[in-house]
């Protein structure tokens, strides 16, 4: 697939270790000082957007927010 | 063959041990169930069914449960669980949906809610209906579905939602009203008195005010992360040393404390509980099957992991049946899939074998799907003897071949040809013509799928009205299908039937019917037993065989039975035409409205406009010229919004009955010459005395239809010539033709083909009289022709009382109480009600006494 994805960061409270970057996936786990966790990388496109968001939901992980990062990617 | 419902669904969880009685819960959800709806919404873990299940313990009610998931999207599928669990308190209610609901024509939503409706509200007793885990279902028409039974819920019942998130109607609207309770994770989260009731009461854990507090902060008061840290420090010799490691690192809550509880089980059990997650729900044999260990006993384990709260939820009284807590299951499958000892398809195969063996086929199938085993999937799509698709089980299987590659699919031509079948079924021709075209490639030497495919093609042929194209699939397909393929050998039958009968072929017609429907009724396959009886009764009919049409007609009514599916429209709209014929028009009307309703709620089919033609007939026979034009022009519109255009001629023949009616002849030739409506332009001639051109156009219509067995055409054209003859004053010839015609008309006792008919004919019936041939049917014709005069007093209001308003009318003056016709009527009050106001307006004026007054005066009611 040629998509253009777009980049987005997703902030979690409560550190997850590398193991989870699976499960989101192949996404980039990065913890913070404050004890939360920035999940980053490529999303297709809308519906991936809410599927990812629905696996959080779905653990009952607190969600404190969705940013679009500007930048283009080629996947 | 209906698929069986699993009652673990509809199992109300149990209390479980080691709970804290949250009593000011209990009293909120108490309190609610005066409002329309409570809504529990909250993120997994806050203890949503527990709290429901503690207050249904003590809530004194009769509660029905439904626990949801994603299938119930299928909005059918999530309609079959509701009448299933409402029938748990209201037995049978809706039994008779369940199986239409199952095939590939299911009723509308409205149609099933609105008769559940009409059913709860004749309860005495408030009843409770649980939905849990709604976030699952995530459809737009099962949100439509569930606003449409909050709009119109009667008082005796009141609904409970548990969801992960708000669902999407308008709960603004209830907030307003005060008719929504709700509790929100602010009310679900564990206050420190309940927090210190649950870690020292319960568990009995004597934990110190301090310590409880860091765990409380640690997990904010989530009941899942407090359940977790509980049997954590039940295992643990250090619990200083736990507490301390826990509050002081940032991982997430449950992810730190599920590997503290597995850490603490020996490696049996955490392979144990690991790979029994792959499953939604499981007993002890499948776990056996599933783990396969020397060591291991699925039975015994699930006891022991049952005991040491592993958050298993029992689904059944007797604890055969189990599953994890959501929350848990996630948890464990994240782990399951990092794993790298496990074969997690082998895990999935093992679990399809055992559900196929005992008899789950939709979750075998499911299980080989996730296996990736498309052979083994395929196999199991194909039910034993009956497709899974056949049985209304369409959603997960499309699901599952749209997740395909194309590189899968590609030289799989019958899993090809299944997903054609799935989009045929979905409305989606186009794509499927598609699927066949690739398919058709790999199968050259594959007698039995080239005839699959043109069974497919013959079937997806029938709405395009395309005759030739269904007669030549239909032949190819019979040609190259297997001899025992009988459910597909079957189904084409019909559709060659049908070719035949398009064509005019009507004894070969009769003769597939005939064919079809005995193997399809032992076979069990009620869609083609309903369409090859229907297309028989219409064959019939045109043979002007109206008895043996009447019977087959009931006999597929009597077939399906009651609440009637709207698969059989067009068996009622069938009915209403030969009972109109016989001049019942009560009977007439009453099938004909009732084919309508069912018509209307199937999709791309061209029924209703037949219904609105003959429902618009029906008023031109009451003088009703306004009505039957309105009814029309709702046909039209059908026509063109559903791209059905070829009906339109049919429509253009009804309006040029009403223009000769009104006299507006210029209009009636336009549409004639537009449409080309010979029979039109042949009642055209003789309404306006043109008798010569009249007697030339029959002879040719007459010899068009000569030598076939067209019985019910021919009897309408000769009984034109008979008319035209009398009118051009050859009254002999006209004389020996009624007399030729009257035993045809007779022996199906056609009354309507004569009565329709102007003046004209009751002076060539009184001719007939006066000539000495007499017989009870001219008697009973002549009889039809006088009261068919009479106007119906009813018409003479302004805005004519509808037939349901005339029966509430009826048991106003018989004196029974609203409530007592709601009984009487099985419809809610609210109905009834409203009945009233429509009557009271038309008849202007306020009350029932008045009402009857009035009523009685224009002559509706009959003094008594």
């Amino acid at each position: 697939m040629s998509n253009k994805s777009k980049n987005y960061q997703i902030r979690i409270t409560g550190h997850l270790d590398d193991d989870w970057s699976d499960w989101f996936g192949n996404m980039k786990i990065s913890l913070e000082n404050n004890g939360d966790t920035i999940v980053s990388g490529p999303v297709v496109d809308q519906a991936a957007l809410h599927g990812l968001l629905r696996k959080i939901r779905d653990l009952g992980m607190p969600l404190i927010s969705v940013n679009q990062i500007k930048k283009q990617v080629e996947v | 063959m209906p698929n069986q419902i699993l009652t673990t669904k509809l199992h109300i969880p149990p209390r479980m041990p080691k709970e804290v009685l949250r009593n000011d819960l209990i009293d909120k959800l108490n309190r609610g169930v005066n409002t329309k709806l409570t809504l529990i919404s909250a993120s997994a873990g806050f203890g949503k069914s527990t709290i429901l299940s503690q207050w249904i313990n003590t809530c004194n009610k009769p509660v029905a449960w439904i626990s949801l998931d994603e299938e119930h999207g299928d909005v059918s599928h999530f309609l079959i669980y509701l009448i299933a669990a409402l029938q748990t308190i209201i037995p049978n209610l809706g039994a008779g949906f369940l199986a239409a609901l199952q095939s590939p024509q299911p009723p509308s939503p409205v149609s099933v809610l609105t008769f559940l409706i009409n059913g709860i509200s004749l309860l005495k007793d408030k009843i409770i209906l649980v939905m849990d885990d709604y976030h699952l279902v995530d459809s737009s028409e099962v949100d439509k579905a569930f606003n449409f039974l909050i709009e119109n819920l009667p008082e005796q019942i009141h609904l409970v939602l548990a969801t992960r998130e708000d669902p999407v109607f308008p709960l603004a609207k209830l907030r307003v009203r005060g008719q929504l309770n709700e509790i929100r994770v602010a009310d679900l989260r564990f206050t420190p008195r309940e927090t210190t009731a649950f870690f020292n009461k319960e568990m009995k854990l004597n934990l110190s005010k301090d310590v409880i507090l860091i765990l409380e902060t640690r997990t904010e008061g989530w009941i899942a992360g407090l359940q977790l840290a509980a049997i954590s420090i039940q295992g643990h010799k250090d619990i200083k040393g736990f507490i301390k490691s826990f509050s002081g690192n940032h991982r997430f809550v449950l992810d730190y404390l599920v590997e503290e509880v597995l850490r603490q089980q020996s490696d049996d059990i955490q392979n144990f509980l690991l790979q029994i997650a792959i499953m939604d729900r499981f007993c002890g044999s499948i776990c056996d099957a599933v783990i396969q260990s020397s060591t291991v006993s699925g039975q015994e384990t699930l006891k022991f992991i049952e005991r040491a709260n592993l958050f298993v939820i029992p689904l059944d009284d007797e604890r055969k049946w189990f599953r994890f807590h959501h929350l848990f299951a996630e948890l464990l499958r994240q782990r399951l899939n990092k794993s790298e000892d496990i074969d997690i398809p082998t895990l999935h195969k093992r679990a399809s074998l055992w559900f196929e063996e005992n008899n789950f086929e939709i979750e075998a199938f499911k299980h080989a799907a996730a296996a990736n085993d498309i052979d083994r999937a395929e196999i199991l799509i194909g039910g034993k003897g009956m497709p899974l698709f056949f049985r209304g089980e369409i959603a997960p299987i499309y699901k599952w071949l749209k997740s395909l590659p194309d590189s899968t699919l590609k030289n799989r031509p019958s899993l090809i040809l299944i997903y054609s079948i799935i989009l045929t079924f979905l409305g989606k021709g186009r794509d499927a013509e598609l699927k066949l075209l690739a398919a058709e490639i790999d199968i050259l030497d594959n007698k039995d799928l080239i005839g699959q495919i043109a069974a497919i093609r013959a079937m997806l042929a029938i709405p395009q009205n395309d005759t030739e194209k269904i007669l030549i699939q239909s032949i190819l397909a019979l040609e190259n299908l297997n001899e025992d393929n009988l459910a597909v050998r079957t189904i084409t039958k019909w559709t060659l039937g049908l070719a035949y009968q398009n064509r005019g072929d009507r004894a070969l017609a009769i003769r597939m019917f005939s064919e079809v429907i005995p193997i399809s009724k032992s076979s069990g396959n009620i869609m083609a037993t309903i369409a090859a009886a229907t297309s028989l009764g219409q064959v019939q009919e045109s043979q002007n065989q109206l008895f043996q049409a009447k019977d087959t007609y009931k006999s597929i009514l009597d077939e399906i039975g009651d609440p009637p599916w709207p698969a059989v429209c067009e068996a009622n709209l069938g009915l209403a035409r030969i009972y109109y014929q016989w001049n019942d028009l009560d009977k007439a009307l009453k099938f004909g409205e009732l084919g309508l309703t069912l018509a209307l709620q199937l999709e791309n089919i061209d029924t209703p406009v037949s219904c609105w033609i003959f429902l618009a007939q029906l008023k031109l026979s009451q003088k009703d010229n306004t009505g039957a034009a309105t009814l029309l022009s709702k046909a039209e519109q059908y026509l063109i919004s559903h791209n059905l255009m070829f009906r339109m001629n049919d429509v253009a023949a009804a309006q040029v009955l009403i223009l000769i009616h009104l006299g507006n002849f210029s209009e009636a030739i336009y549409l004639i010459e537009k449409y080309n409506l010979p029979k039109s332009r042949l009642r055209l001639y003789i309404t306006q005395g043109n008798f010569s051109k009249a007697i030339e156009l029959v002879n040719t219509l007459l010899k068009e239809i000569e030598g076939k067995e067209w019985h019910i055409e021919r009897l309408q054209l000769l009984i034109f010539q008979a008319l035209a003859l009398y009118g051009d004053g050859q009254k002999d010839k006209s004389f020996q033709l009624i007399k030729e015609l009257l035993p045809l008309a007779e022996s199906s006792e056609n009354i309507r083909v004569f009565i329709d008919e102007s003046e004209l004919m009751s002076s060539l019936l009184s001719y007939t009289l006066f000539r000495g041939l007499t017989s009870n049917f001219i008697k009973k014709l002549k009889m039809a022709f006088d009261s068919k005069d009479q106007k119906n007093p009813n018409q003479f209001l302004m805005d004519p009382l509808s037939r349901r308003e005339l029966e509430v009318l009826e048991l106003i003056n018989q004196g029974l109480s609203n409530g007592e016709i709601c009984e009487k009527l099985f419809l809610a009050l609210d109905t009834v009600k409203g009945h009233n106001r429509k009557i009271f307006n038309k008849l202007g004026v306020n009350n029932r006494t008045m009402a009857i007054s009035k009523a009685r005066s224009i002559h509706i009611l009959k003094f008594q």
